[in-house]
């Protein structure tokens, strides 16, 4: 038998194939359901960063447009060249007061000298300077405008914003005058870039100027203000490398970070809003994502486990049912086999040929058992027939034993017969001689004498009848059976037997006076013997009965013969037919026992019925002869 | 008178039954074996002879056999202490035993037998 261990080895490898099928396309499907989810979210993130830069970029541009503006605004207004100094001063501090951001102004004729100057902090009259030459002054004179020329003051950075000043007088019209300049301060962007960025999620954004690397403006304000400010010269590279006027991407940086970074440039001008955030921050959406994903595909495995479990249980319970039943019915368990309901599938079919194959052991295994039960009995009655055939062989051998023991017997009872008959012979001869000698006619001589001799020849007579009646028992000679009526017989043997007169004779034969085969001289031996038994038994007075009683399926004969003594005591009665037996004062005790041998010659039987103080019956049974019985016919 | 011849290799026997059949009237002589009642029997041409069926030195069939060759007229009486088989007995008659007699028998009717044999062969 299998040991416990590999119970539900099935169920396991169900299990198994159907994780495989279940989760191996859940695990590609998953896996690339995740790659397309954090690209698109990486894209995400992406075009958002790129939307951030360039809305900032635009911001920027409006934020130093504006100052621009209010520059041009004021430059155009009508007779501003001509205007004295003393005004010009009054509507530059006007500005002052209004833009904040507005760190010094200054107008300047064409030529570059320095004819107004107004700040704060400057003082009352600060000392005038000579631009000739200047990049803004020349810009502004050609174009109109110029915002450039970064520089840090002190550690906060500037930028020049100038514009031309239109002369309304001096010929062609529209030739500038000269040019007014302003100093802007740009940390505005920074408060802008910091609230649009704040240091939560780690992104940051910037303004750099493309040709220097110009730190302008940065969402740390640590980061920009400072002298030397800068963002480091690998991430400027890839920022003042870009040809497209806005994009973004993915970095890998020298020293392992990884960047998602957006450009844009602002337009007009040659600064460029960086955005960028660390790639485990950008991507940290996608990142929950996947960690979701994965939870999920767990959830689904446990699900999916414990749903295959009870699915492979399912499918591998009748199967096991089945292996429990075959093994209960491989031990001849019929009845234990477990409960099995067919299902309407292979399995059903399984069980169903199982089920037909338990009936069909179980009627087999009847029929063996069966048939061992009848072997058995047949064996016993075997044995029966074994021991009763035994037990004939032994009263067989008994029998032989017994019969060479009377044979023994009778040769020595005839050597020792034929021995005594010789000097009884010669008894009876000197007796009659000695009796004729005498002349011992009746009424002779001495009458003791006489009376002497009689009992010498009577007990001669006595002796040789005890030794004829032991030659006679002991004598082989062969059977001489011939055919005669029952009836006829026994009454001839009547009619000749001495009865005394003290006996009558009850006799009843069968009308029916069947025909017999029977030695009669041994057979009326034996009568005679029963006769002679029964007269001894009555010395007064009785009666001899003689009936015989044809049997109800006509096969035999019943000669009873009875007396009217004192019965036989049942110790004595076991042992009257043995030889030798005897209860009489003289007897041989071979009178029964040659009825018994008689009988028993003529395969009949003999047995006796004997009440004590009415009498005994004997009864002899013998076959009736078959082929002159009427109605019944040898086969 | 008539001789009778008695064989028995009992002396007893012979002595007795001799006596008494001379009491009878008969001359008896005696022969204890075979051998000696052929001789016997030569010599005396006994008109009976009894003899006993089992001898020493033979069986009394050989004696009656012999006997009967030598004289047709003797009677020839055959003596048994046995039951005889009617084998034995038809046997005994046809080499010539003219009479079966079974020990111990009666005498007087032994010699009434004898005397009634002789008489008839003396008759023929």
């Amino acid at each position: 038998m299998a040991p416990p261990v590999r119970r539900g080895k099935l169920a396991y490898k169900m299990l198994g194939w159907f994780l495989l099928i279940s989760l191996a396309p859940m695990g590609v499907v998953g896996y690339h359901l995740v790659g397309i989810s954090q690209s698109s979210l990486r894209k995400a993130t992406l075009s958002m960063q790129k939307t951030l830069a360039a809305g900032f970029a635009d911001t920027a541009y409006k934020y130093v447009t504006t100052y621009r503006n209010v520059l041009a605004e004021t430059a155009g207004i009508e007779e501003f060249a001509a205007m004295n100094p003393a005004r010009q001063q009054q509507y530059l501090n006007r500005i002052l007061q209004v833009h904040l951001a507005i760190l010094e102004l200054s107008v300047c004729n064409a030529q570059g000298a320095e004819q107004l100057r107004v700040g704060r902090l400057l003082g009352a009259a600060p000392p005038l300077r000579n631009f000739e030459n200047e990049e803004f002054l020349i810009a502004a004179l050609r174009r109109g405008q110029y915002i450039g020329k970064l520089e840090r003051q002190g550690i906060y950075p500037t930028a020049t914003i100038a514009v031309a000043v239109a002369d309304q007088k001096a010929p062609p019209p529209g030739k500038p005058a000269g040019v007014l300049m302003a100093r802007v301060s740009l940390n505005g962007l920074t408060s802008m870039l910091g609230m649009e960025f704040p240091a939560t999620g780690k992104s940051a954004a910037a303004v750099v100027d493309k040709r220097d690397g110009f730190l302008i403006a940065h969402s740390d304000p640590k980061e920009v203000f400072k002298s030397d400010a800068r963002l480091s010269d690998e991430e400027l590279k890839i920022i003042t490398t870009q040809t497209a006027p806005e994009g973004g991407g993915e970095m890998s940086l020298s020293d392992g970070r990884r960047l998602v970074g957006a450009y844009a440039d602002v337009r007009d001008l040659d600064w460029v809003v960086y955005v960028k955030q660390p790639a485990e921050y950008a991507y940290q959406g996608a990142v929950e994502m996947r960690k979701q994903v994965l939870e999920y595909l767990a959830l689904a495995v446990v699900f999916i486990v414990m749903l295959s479990l009870a699915a492979a249980n399912y499918i591998a319970q009748p199967i096991r049912l089945l292996r429990v039943a075959a093994a209960k019915l491989g031990r001849g368990q019929f009845e234990e086999v477990p409960e099995m309901t067919p299902t309407n599938d292979e399995i059903g079919e399984l069980t169903q040929a199982f089920l037909d194959m338990r009936e069909n052991l179980k009627e087999k295994t009847g029929d063996l058992l069966q048939a061992q039960q009848e072997l058995e009995k047949l064996n016993r009655e075997l044995n029966k027939r074994v021991e009763a055939r035994t037990r004939e062989l032994k009263a067989a051998q008994e029998e032989l034993i017994n019969k060479e023991r009377l044979a023994a017997i009778g040769q020595m009872a005839s050597v020792v017969g034929h021995e005594i008959r010789n000097p009884l012979a010669v008894i009876n001869n000197s007796i009659y001689f000695i009796k004729t000698k005498l002349g011992l006619t009746p009424g002779g001589a001495d009458a003791k004498i006489e009376k002497h001799i009689k009992i010498i020849e009577s007990e001669i007579r006595q002796a040789n009848g005890i030794i004829n009646e032991i030659l006679t028992y002991s004598r082989t000679r062969e059977l001489k059976p011939e055919r005669v009526l029952l009836n006829v017989w026994l009454e001839e043997l009547l009619s000749v037997y001495p009865f005394p007169p003290h006996i009558t004779l009850d006799k009843r034969l069968d009308p029916a006076n069947p025909p017999v085969d029977i030695d009669t001289t041994e057979m009326q031996q034996a009568i005679r013997n029963l006769i002679n038994n029964g007269i001894e038994v009555m010395p007064e007075k009785g009666a001899i009965s003689v009936h015989t009683r044809l049997a109800d399926d006509r096969g035999s004969v019943a000669i009873f013969v009875g007396d009217a003594g004192p019965g036989i005591p049942p110790d004595v009665l076991e042992k009257i037919f043995a030889p030798f037996y005897t209860t009489k004062a003289r007897g041989t005790g071979l009178g029964l026992a040659v009825v018994r041998k008689v009988v028993d010659r003529h395969r009949g039987a003999v047995d006796v019925d004997s009440v004590v103080g009415q009498g005994t019956v004997f009864r002899i049974t013998l076959p009736v002869a078959l082929a002159a019985v009427p109605g019944v016919r040898p086969a | 008178m008539s001789r009778l011849l008695i064989i028995d290799d009992d002396a007893h026997l012979r002595e007795s039954l001799a006596e008494v059949l001379e009491l009878e009237g008969f001359e008896c002589c005696q022969a204890g074996t075979a051998h000696a009642g052929i001789e016997a029997a030569k010599k005396v041409d006994p008109d009976v002879v009894i003899m006993d069926i089992q001898l020493p030195d033979s069986s009394g069939f050989q004696i009656c056999q012999t006997l009967r060759k030598r004289s047709r007229r003797t009677i020839l009486i055959m003596m048994t202490g046995r039951f005889l088989s009617s084998e034995e007995k038809k046997q005994g008659f046809e080499l010539g035993a003219d009479e079966y007699i079974t020990k111990p028998f009666d005498l007087a009717e032994l010699s009434i037998r004898i005397k009634q044999l002789l008489s008839r062969r003396t008759a023929d």
